[in-house]
């Protein structure tokens, strides 16, 4: 059986305590970073773990702790993203809630490695009591001298900071996250360098929680043996799965990152639900391409899933069954894209609210086969928008367009959802009178 | 407040916290109380607008005690669609953004909350419900209604 | 220099030049709506995008976005950058109202076009449109949110490179609004920018609303005569009548933009009272007896009193051709030399500032933009020069500093350093600075002056930066400062730093008038003629000493002495009126060329917009133009004043004809700054009437009066200028009338302290002329010692003896209500 690492000091009810985190050899990593290694040994050590962002683009670590020039100047920021705002992503919360200390040694550990002063730590307003955990933690963290001025008597001074957001999907974008951070309309900014112009024009390295949660284990057992936890020959680590949708036991797994998708599903997740047969799944967040049946066994991994045309996103399973219509499922992703795009860039602000408009008519009976090359075009340009945001609320489109372009072909000929009636157990529950 | 906007080496980054902070005390952020904090922060009234009315947790309609954030996330729906929103709007006797006869409720559709695994979810007063079945609903609101708890506010 | 090939053709294009900029070099428009020269990239519509076939870039991209580079092959026509484009402009196209019949954007609206460009011909969207509340702006910019497409650049001006904070971008995704907090009127004077970027009809030209299709009216390239700076515009006239300006750009000068004094000033143009007719003795006349009684007038006076008994006065705002012919005018008649200014104080502070102007220093508005630190002595740039407030803002941007000497609360959209001294102190401390960039160390010498350390550690971030720029005003301060500011750069050039000169001067031709004027003393100051009668006529030639001159009493006993006044002017002013004979000129949108020369010496032509004549709307308010046809233009009489010079001389009972040669001619014989000038239909900056170098003793700035110091208990009286207010032709524009601050007395508390003052407070001041109340305003950011006092149009502030007036705090009392 796989031994977890980022979920090792899980217990039932509640998170682990310092003292608990120490026990199982916490903070080690920092102790021996300040006293024996250079910020650059350790960004080495990232690099060749092989570690990638665990936030979505699976950017290598390391390397983006090398953007920042050899001479870029002082204050420095990172900034670990709490952010988790991706539908069907709940791996932060569920790692916060287990080992807070983990993930602040991992930020503390990436300040060091890029001597950093201050770390931002950017975290969504529903997750208001993980915030509240998070500034306990600290506290208890600087009592012990792994947080403030000299830290555990060496030169390196680090102060973590909780940046409560107030909501919006586009604060998690790296260069979004940096306005919203400064006070600012949170816009992307694509045009500048994070590691040298970030928040308030300085070097600022951003990082998703989980990423940084794996550092302090890296640091202690090595790269080969972050390696060494793959199932594939490219991954290095675990991986938080998050699987959520029509499965027995929806809920965040750890496992060595490569899992085949049809292990996590039908061991992990407890299989498909009673009378529930997989159609699809997200495989990566709702940002992610529909993956049809026929990739059951693709492993769940960066570059495995590239090769079948796919992205593994957050790592975010949502599993579809038969019984579930996707116009209507891509429909309500559109109105949540459309709701949280920043109004910035016009193929997102204007374009996602047409896609939807187009696929309500599709839903409500009233689609033509005409919309469909529009869907199509429109889907693909949103390619050329400013940032990430408007490709990603398109691939569940394209994946539609793709894979199930008879479901959409039924509601055009039909001129209604050919799923009405797979809905009713559902609707008994919620409308007994019906 | 003050103490804490003048020590801050970027007055600004407070904004967010201060607009929780007014929004803690009026219930929401009424335009006198956008004023107050934007005096704070130095900033123009309409600079902090621009960033009140980007947030979907700054309330600058009146809101009721507890807001019902209902995920309408895609994994919620595809258990539920719509009918936890309509079965609580239906309950309470309110559209989405009214405030119950009570004074107690706002029903509001959010983004995904986080809580999938437990889908459907609401969140309510920072915490999170799933998976909601009517009767789940009737016994959250009962107890809201009847027993006495901390608000859990955006510090 | 990378090259790339746009379209199958190649071009070579400075490092950093946008792909879209590149393009437009070669004629090929990609469209746009965010990307604009002026304010840079933003990459927010994605209107701009073209294929990148080879080199570093490959696919669609924004052509904004990226620089070009060597092996670029860019295709602006493939079909799949056309596919998306036509998207993007039928996405922005969903909610727009299709209002184009009553919308004034229309026919020169961005959005039509790239929609017809974008090939976008059939609306395929079949959801609802978005609508919008629209706001109360104020009275030069209206708002019509429904047909707002996006693009930010309203909002990247105003807040970007403006440096205003009161209107933005509110909400998120589709439902985002461009506007203010409130209903309330836009508080950055360049407001009027955003009407000129907005490209579709949200942001409108107010005063211009409902008057015509871009098509309708006669439009030409203008030049702004509401400061010093000549920026650059393009009127627009119809129905006989100015309605709108536009900024204009000038690599040189203004760059795109200009400042709502600028943009709304013009109706000075239109004004109902404008004089019209020759009049004489108060009664409109025919042209040809007005010329007659003139003439005969005025030789008259000539023969009996002498030649020297008949003056003429110019002006710092007629145009170049105005103030020389006047002078060959003179000369020609045997009269005394013209004088263009009523204060002598501001001539010989124009005349300093001009004389030390040569080449390498002098630096051009668009040059203070690259400044590493500008100190600017002795002006308020928002209120005395806008667009200069913009300038320095954009050094900021860049990294630059701002340092600011000068008494007035001044206010700049950005932050800058400001240490408010008083005119006196103002040429201490340049003085005090000139010694230091030399070595000294100033504060060596132990001098009691408080401010000295201030000074000296400003003294010693100037040396350490290598393109440092002097602003020096000539609105407060002493005679003598200007050329104090001239002698600090040449010590920082000595000091081997690319140190540059830049002054403000009091009116649009200030310069021209300087240089015409005499040298040196000059003449006797033409009110000490008046008053010992040594003068008998007097023909004002469009200027108006009753706005300028500070003492009223003693201008109106003087002109009460004249025999003649007569008036060449297009505005209805005191003089105008009082004048015996009126000749009506025409203005610089009317008829005529005319040059102007900017402070730094900037010779620019402004051709005519229309032809002149009574506005439509004066002759048929109906709003529907008249049915009879005339064979010439109502109220089409005015001319210039060198028509009317010349008619002048020829009417003279021994008729002189004026030297027929060219008028560019002469002038460069008369002095050989003039020989630069080539054609300015083909320089479009303009042509610099300076020296290279300034001949030694050629210029040698009147010696100023020694300045009075301030006795104990006397507050100096500072008469300023406001961006709204107190400038002579916009204080006659309808359209800024309305956008004025009513005016209000400044000083320091530690002066209002010792009055027992507080703001709010209606204060009395007497002065020698009568007593003045005005509403007091208690300002932190000035300097003790003063009052800031503005001149504004509807204050007696002519009650005052003169432009430096002390005032003993007795004269300073509370008016109980
Ligand atoms: C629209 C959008 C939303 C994002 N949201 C998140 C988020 O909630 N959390 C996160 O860690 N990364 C998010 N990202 C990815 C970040 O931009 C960034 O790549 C990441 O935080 C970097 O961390 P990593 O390298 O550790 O993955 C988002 C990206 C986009 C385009
Ligand atoms: S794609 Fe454009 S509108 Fe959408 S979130 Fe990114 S920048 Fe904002
Ligand atoms: S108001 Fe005009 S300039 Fe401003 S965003 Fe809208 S269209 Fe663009
Ligand atoms: S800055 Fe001066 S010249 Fe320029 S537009 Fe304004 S008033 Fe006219
Ligand atoms: S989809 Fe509802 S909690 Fe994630
Ligand atoms: S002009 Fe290039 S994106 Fe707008």
């Amino acid at each position: 059986m796989f031994e977890e690492v980022l979920f090792k000091n899980r217990r039932p009810d509640r998170p682990a305590t310092l003292d608990e985190y120490r026990q199982s050899g916490g903070y080690e990593a920092l102790i021996e970073a300040v006293k024996q290694r250079t910020p650059d040994e350790v960004r080495q050590l990232v690099t060749d773990s092989g570690l990638r962002g665990r936030g979505g683009a699976g950017f290598p670590t390391g390397r983006k702790w090398g953007f920042i020039p050899a001479d870029a100047g002082f204050p420095r920021y990172v900034v670990p993203n709490t952010d988790e705002m991706e539908p069907g992503t709940f791996k932060d919360r569920v790692l916060v809630n287990i080992d807070p200390h983990l993930v602040i040694e991992g930020i503390i550990l990436s300040g060091y490695a890029v001597r950093a002063q201050t770390g931002f730590f950017f975290i969504r307003p529903s997750y208001e009591l993980d915030a509240q955990l998070i500034e306990r933690e600290v506290e208890v963290a600087r009592q012990a001298g792994f947080l403030g001025n000299n830290i555990l008597g060496s030169e390196f001074s680090f102060e973590l900071v909780v940046h409560r957001s107030a909501g919006r999907y586009i604060c998690g974008e790296a260069t979004a996250q940096v306005n919203a951070i400064q006070g600012n309309r949170a816009h992307p900014m694509k045009d500048r360098h994070m590691a040298s112009d970030g928040l308030w024009h300085r070097p600022t390295i951003v990082n998703n929680a989980e990423t940084l949660a794996c550092v302090p284990h890296i640091l202690r057992q090595g790269a080969e043996w972050f390696k060494g936890l793959a199932r594939t020959k490219t991954g290095a680590g675990t991986k938080l799965y998050c699987v959520s949708g029509k499965v027995n036991q929806p809920g965040c797994y750890e496992l060595p990152i490569g899992t085949p998708l049809r292990e996590i599903i039908e061991g992990s997740a407890g299989g498909m639900m009673p009378g529930s047969e997989l159609k699809a799944v997200m495989p990566g967040g709702a940002s992610t391409a529909y993956m049809p049946a026929k990739y059951y066994d693709v492993e769940m991994d960066f570059d495995p899933l590239k090769a079948v045309g796919h992205r593994l996103g957050t790592a975010a399973i949502m599993v579809f069954d038969q019984n579930t219509c996707l116009v209507a499922a891509t429909l309500n992703l559109m109105e949540y894209f459309a709701r949280e795009s920043c109004g910035y860039c016009t193929p997102c602000r204007e374009g996602l609210p047409y896609i939807r408009d187009l696929l309500w008519r599709i839903e409500a009976g009233e689609g033509r086969e005409e919309f469909i090359p529009m869907l199509q075009q429109m889907a693909r340009h949103m390619d050329s928008s400013y940032c990430a945001f408007a490709p990603g609320a398109a691939e569940s489109v394209l994946g539609l367009l793709k894979y199930f372009l008879d479901e959409i072909r039924e509601h055009i000929s039909q001129k209604k959802c050919p799923f009405a009636e797979a809905y009713r157990p559902h609707r008994k529950l919620w409308y007994p009178a019906e | 407040m003050q103490a804490e906007i003048a020590v801050a080496e970027h007055p600004r980054e407070q904004a967010i916290n201060i607009m929780y902070a007014v929004q803690g005390h009026y219930g929401y952020l009424p335009d006198e109380g956008l004023l107050e904090a934007a005096e704070l922060l130095d900033l123009t009234p309409l600079e902090l607008e621009e960033l009140a009315t980007f947030y979907d947790f700054i309330y600058r309609r009146p809101v009721g005690k507890y807001v019902i954030h209902v995920c309408d996330g895609v994994v919620c729906w595809m258990f539920h669609e719509n009918s936890v929103f309509e079965y609580l709007c239906q309950k309470l006797g309110v559209c989405a953004g009214e405030i119950s006869a009570d004074g107690l409720f706002t029903v509001l559709p959010t983004a995904c909350i986080g809580f999938c695994d437990h889908a459907p979810a609401m969140l309510v007063n920072g915490r999170l419900y799933g998976p909601l079945t009517p009767l789940l609903i009737d016994e959250i609101l009962e107890k809201l209604k009847t027993e006495y708890c901390d608000l859990v506010v955006c510090k | 220099m990378p090259k790339l090939i746009i379209d199958q053709r190649s071009i070579e294009v400075p490092a950093g030049t946008k792909v879209i900029a590149a393009a437009e070099k070669l004629g090929i428009m990609i469209p746009r709506f965010c990307y604009h020269p002026g304010l840079g990239s933003f990459g927010a519509c994605r209107m701009c995008a073209v294929k990148f076939l080879e080199g570093p870039v490959k696919g669609i991209e924004m052509s904004c976005m990226e620089d070009a580079r060597d092996g670029m092959v860019v295709s602006t026509t493939d079909p799949e950058a056309m596919e998306f484009r036509q998207y993007v402009i039928e996405w922005l196209m969903m909610h727009h109202p299709l209002d184009c019949p009553v919308c004034d954007e229309g026919g020169h609206c961005l959005l039509q076009d790239e929609t017809v460009s974008g090939g976008h011909g059939r609306r395929r969207y079949l959801g609802h449109k978005r609508t919008y509340h629209d706001q109360y702006l104020g009275v030069f910019v209206q708002h019509e949110m429904n047909r707002c497409i996006h693009c930010w650049r309203c909002r990247n001006f105003y807040q970007g490179f403006a440096g205003y904070r009161d209107y933005g971008a509110m909400q998120i995704g589709n439902r985002m609004y461009f506007g203010r907090y409130e209903d309330g009127p836009l508080e950055s004077p360049f407001a009027g920018n955003i009407i000129d970027l907005c490209p579709t009809g949200v942001l409108t030209d107010k005063p211009c609303r409902f008057v015509g299709r871009r098509w309708d009216f006669e439009r030409a390239p203008s030049l702004c005569l509401h400061c010093s700076l000549g920026c650059n515009t393009t009127g627009s006239a119809r129905y006989r009548q100015m309605w709108r300006q536009e900024g204009r750009f000038n690599e040189m000068v203004n760059g795109y933009f200009i400042c709502d004094r600028g943009r709304y000033g013009f109706a000075y143009e239109s004004h109902p009272e404008r004089p019209r007719r020759a009049r004489v003795a108060g009664l409109e006349v025919a042209w040809a007896e007005a010329i007659q009684t003139a003439a005969e007038k005025l030789s008259q006076i000539a023969a009996t009193a002498g030649p020297a008994a008949v003056a003429c006065l110019g002006s710092a705002r007629s145009s170049l051709e105005t103030q020389a012919t006047l002078q060959r005018f003179c000369r020609a008649l045997g009269w005394s030399e013209p004088r263009y200014f009523s204060v002598p104080s501001q001539e010989r502070q124009v005349k300093a500032a001009i004389a030390r102007l040569e080449a390498p220093l002098a630096v051009s508005l668009r040059e203070i933009e690259t400044a590493d630190f500008v100190l600017v002595v002795g002006a308020d740039p928002v209120n005395e020069a806008p667009m200069l407030a913009l300038a320095l803002r954009q050094a900021w941007l860049k990294g630059g500093a701002v340092a600011v000497l000068d008494p007035r609360p001044v206010f700049l959209p950005f932050e800058f350093e400001h240490l408010p001294l008083a005119p006196g102190d103002l040429e201490a401390a340049l003085e005090a600075l000139t010694a230091g960039a030399g070595g000294t160390d100033l504060l060596a010498g132990g001098s009691p002056w408080p401010l000295l350390p201030k000074i000296a550690a400003l003294g010693r971030r100037l040396t350490q930066t290598q393109r440092p720029v002097i602003v020096c005003g000539t609105g407060i301060v002493r005679e003598s400062t200007p050329g104090l500011a001239a002698d600090l750069v040449l010590r920082l050039r000595e000091a081997g730093l690319n140190a540059g000169l830049f002054y403000l001067l009091p009116g649009a031709n200030a310069f021209g008038a300087g240089l015409l004027s005499p040298a040196g003393e000059g003449l006797t100051p033409l009110m000490e003629d008046l008053e010992t009668g040594a003068v008998k006529a007097l023909m004002v030639v469009e200027n108006d000493p009753f706005w300028d001159y500070p003492d009223r009493g003693r201008l109106v006993r003087a002109l009460d002495k004249l025999e003649l006044l007569v008036a060449l002017d297009y505005l209805p002013s005191p003089t105008v009126q009082r004048a015996d004979i009126v000749f009506p000129t025409l203005t610089l949108f009317e008829r005529n060329h005319s040059s102007f020369v900017n402070q730094e010496g900037r010779l620019q032509l402004a051709p005519p917009v229309h032809l002149g004549g009574m506005p439509m709307a004066q002759i048929s308010p109906e709003k529907h133009p008249p049915r009879t046809f005339l064979s010439h233009i109502p109220g089409g009489e005015p001319r210039t004043p060198g028509e009317i010079l010349a008619e002048l001389a020829a009417a003279m009972p021994a008729p002189v004809t004026l030297p027929g040669d060219d008028l560019w001619d002469w002038l460069s014989r008369k002095n050989p700054v003039f020989a630069n000038i080539v054609s300015l239909f083909e320089s479009p900056p303009g042509a610099r009437l300076i020296p290279e170098a300034v001949p030694a003793g050629t210029f040698s700035p009147a010696a100023a009066p020694a300045a009075a110091e301030r006795p104990p208990d006397y507050l100096e009286l500072l008469l300023v200028d406001l961006i709204f207010g107190t400038e002579e032709l916009a204080s006659y524009s309808k359209h800024i009338q309305p956008a004025e601050e009513p005016p209000r007395l400044r000083m320091h508390p530690a002066d209002a302290a010792k009055l027992r003052l507080s703001s709010g407070d209606r204060v009395a001041l007497r002065l020698l002329g009568g007593t003045l109340e005005v509403d007091l305003q208690v300002a932190e950011n000035m300097a003790p010692g003063v009052l800031v006092l503005p001149r504004h149009r509807q204050l007696n502030w002519r009650l005052a003896p003169d432009y430096r007036v002390m005032v003993a705090y007795g004269d300073i009392v509370k008016v109980e209500a």
